[in-house]
């Protein structure tokens, strides 16, 4: 699964310039992306202004790899200009998220250290930084990796730099080289994403291609490719979690399969705790797998019960029980030899 | 024995700022069309020292030149070819294409330089270049059999009827990578 969290989304972006890019993306091999949507100076009621993707699919069932199923997310990027920033950065989501993904991207040293110490992780799960953007600081390890074990991830769009090569200020590819050199020795390599930030079609490249990009300015080609897909799944995960589930914790992974189905199950769990059972007799048996023979005794040690029983009531279980161990004498035998 | 160590570079050119241009054309015939024949070798060879010169400078232009770099085979039809270059500059190399966004001719057109394979052979790379080409005309015929299907849905109604027409009919979408098939096998018999 390749992931691209960034595909840059502004009010003038028509909608067939987006559709070649997702297109164009997923033809590259991306196999989820992020429509990405920069506010500055947040207001107090934001809006979603990005536009609705017909096939969107959320994290829970991941897209198939298919070109054409390629899941939209979408991504909100909050930049702060203001001194104010914990006012500009909300403490707390609106309830019905607008965004799946919230990242911040912090331009002073203060909004830096701010972002990697202090933003929760329920706030915002990436700090995509502005590479190209001249820091008046260095990157210190402290503060990183405060970042990266808190669960957020730092964001590097090569987009920047490909753009930067056709525009007028020859540094500006520099500038995004030196800062990425830096952040990846102060973070050894460690929660970087990697996305594209591609304003135009042309602006996208493989996968290989970024890799390889990275791998020559000092980020390890294993890194660089757990940017593109482990570091930026988590991220889809956990915000998917921490929109979907009871305060981040508890989510619904799957509804409970219908009374046919579960019969079958449960007989299918029987027949796998009767060998578990034998298992544990012969091996002596640790404290768990005796318990769970144990289980399984009360439900299909004596030969009165019905087998596929699913749906016994304890006190039945006990009764049976207790005619098993009335006829213990001659039952048990029987069992072990079988 | 001591020997040169080299890579070589698998690349397509992309063509993805045309998606949807034409309609009626699958993208992947659009994404991969023929390159202008404009784009000799030696123009080729031109750009990538530039784009280096670029990026690297004098120091990237130096260990190119010391690299041997090389165009073993460049097939406009396809927009394919395969670079040869010593092992210790190839990421500068592969580098250089990432960052060159259009055919290195005059007026050339906005496309995408994608390294497909690298390998330290030449028989692999022909190898992965089949097996590309190959790939690619499984999509296109998939695109263009599921566009074939859609049309004929849209006259017949009969879901049924639909289906075996569809089984019957062949995909009528002749694609140009079988000349570059051709060529790929050619070479590799040299």
């Amino acid at each position: 699964m390749l992931y691209d969290l960034n595909i840059a989304w502004l009010p003038s972006t028509t909608q067939s310039e987006l559709t070649q890019t997702l297109k164009f993306s997923a033809s590259l091999g991306y196999n989820a992306v992020a429509l990405n949507h920069l506010i500055e100076n947040v207001p107090p009621q934001p809006k979603n202004p990005l536009p609705a993707s017909p096939p969107r699919r959320r994290s829970r069932n991941p897209p198939k790899p298919r070109p054409e199923a390629t899941a939209t997310t979408t991504k909100a990027k909050m930049r702060n200009k203001n001194k104010a920033r914990r006012r500009t950065i909300p403490r707390s989501l609106p309830s019905p998220p607008l965004y799946d993904i919230v990242a911040v991207r912090p331009t002073t040293e203060k909004e830096f250290s701010h972002a990697c110490q202090e933003v929760r992780i329920e706030v915002a799960s990436l700090i995509s930084l502005d590479l190209t953007q001249r820091f008046p600081f260095h990157f210190r390890p402290k503060p990183c990796m405060a970042a990266v074990s808190r669960g957020l991830r730092f964001e590097v769009c090569y987009g920047q730099t490909l753009r930067a090569g056709a525009s007028s200020d020859p540094r500006t590819r520099a500038t995004w080289i030196g800062n990425l050199m830096e952040l990846v020795r102060a973070t050894r390599g460690r929660g970087i994403v990697i996305s594209s930030e591609a304003r135009r079609v042309t602006e996208l490249r493989g996968p290989a291609d970024v890799v390889n990009l990275l791998a020559v300015w000092g980020l390890a080609a294993d890194k660089g490719m757990e940017g593109l897909g482990v570091n930026a799944r988590g991220v889809v995960v956990n915000e998917g979690i921490n929109r979907r589930g009871y305060r981040g914790v508890v989510d619904i992974v799957q509804v409970a399969a219908r009374d046919d189905e579960e019969g079958d199950k449960m007989e299918g769990v029987e027949t796998a705790g009767e060998a578990q059972k034998g298992k544990a007799a012969a091996a002596g048996g640790n404290g768990k797998k005796r318990k769970g023979g144990a289980n399984e005794g009360r439900g299909s040690g004596n030969g009165n019960a019905p087998p596929a029983d699913g749906t016994m009531s304890k006190r039945q279980a006990k009764k049976l029980k207790k005619l098993a161990m009335e006829e213990s004498g001659a039952t048990t035998p029987e069992e072990n030899k079988s | 024995m001591v020997r040169i160590k080299e890579r070589y570079l698998l690349v397509n050119i992309l063509y993805p700022s045309e998606i949807g241009v034409k309609p009626g054309v699958p993208d992947v015939v659009v994404i991969n069309q023929p390159t202008t024949d404009k784009l000799t070798p030696q123009a080729l060879l031109r750009g990538i020292r530039a784009e280096v010169g670029d990026t690297f400078g004098d120091f990237g232009s130096g260990a190119l030149e010391g690299g041997g770099l090389q165009v073993k085979y460049l097939s406009n039809a396809t927009s394919t070819f395969i670079l040869r270059i010593t092992r210790a500059q190839y990421r500068m190399l592969w580098t250089a294409l990432t960052f060159m966004d259009h055919v290195p001719v005059r007026d050339g057109k906005p496309c995408t330089f994608r390294v497909v394979h690298v390998s330290g052979t030449i028989r692999k790379v022909e190898e992965a270049a089949i097996r590309h080409a190959r790939n690619l005309m499984f999509a296109v015929k998939d695109q263009a059999g599921e566009k074939d299907k859609a049309a004929l849905e849209a006259m017949f109604s009969q879901a049924k009827r639909m289906r075996q027409a569809a089984a019957v009919m062949p995909t009528p979408l002749n694609v140009e990578d079988d000349s570059g098939d051709e060529d790929m096998v050619d070479i590799s018999d040299d």
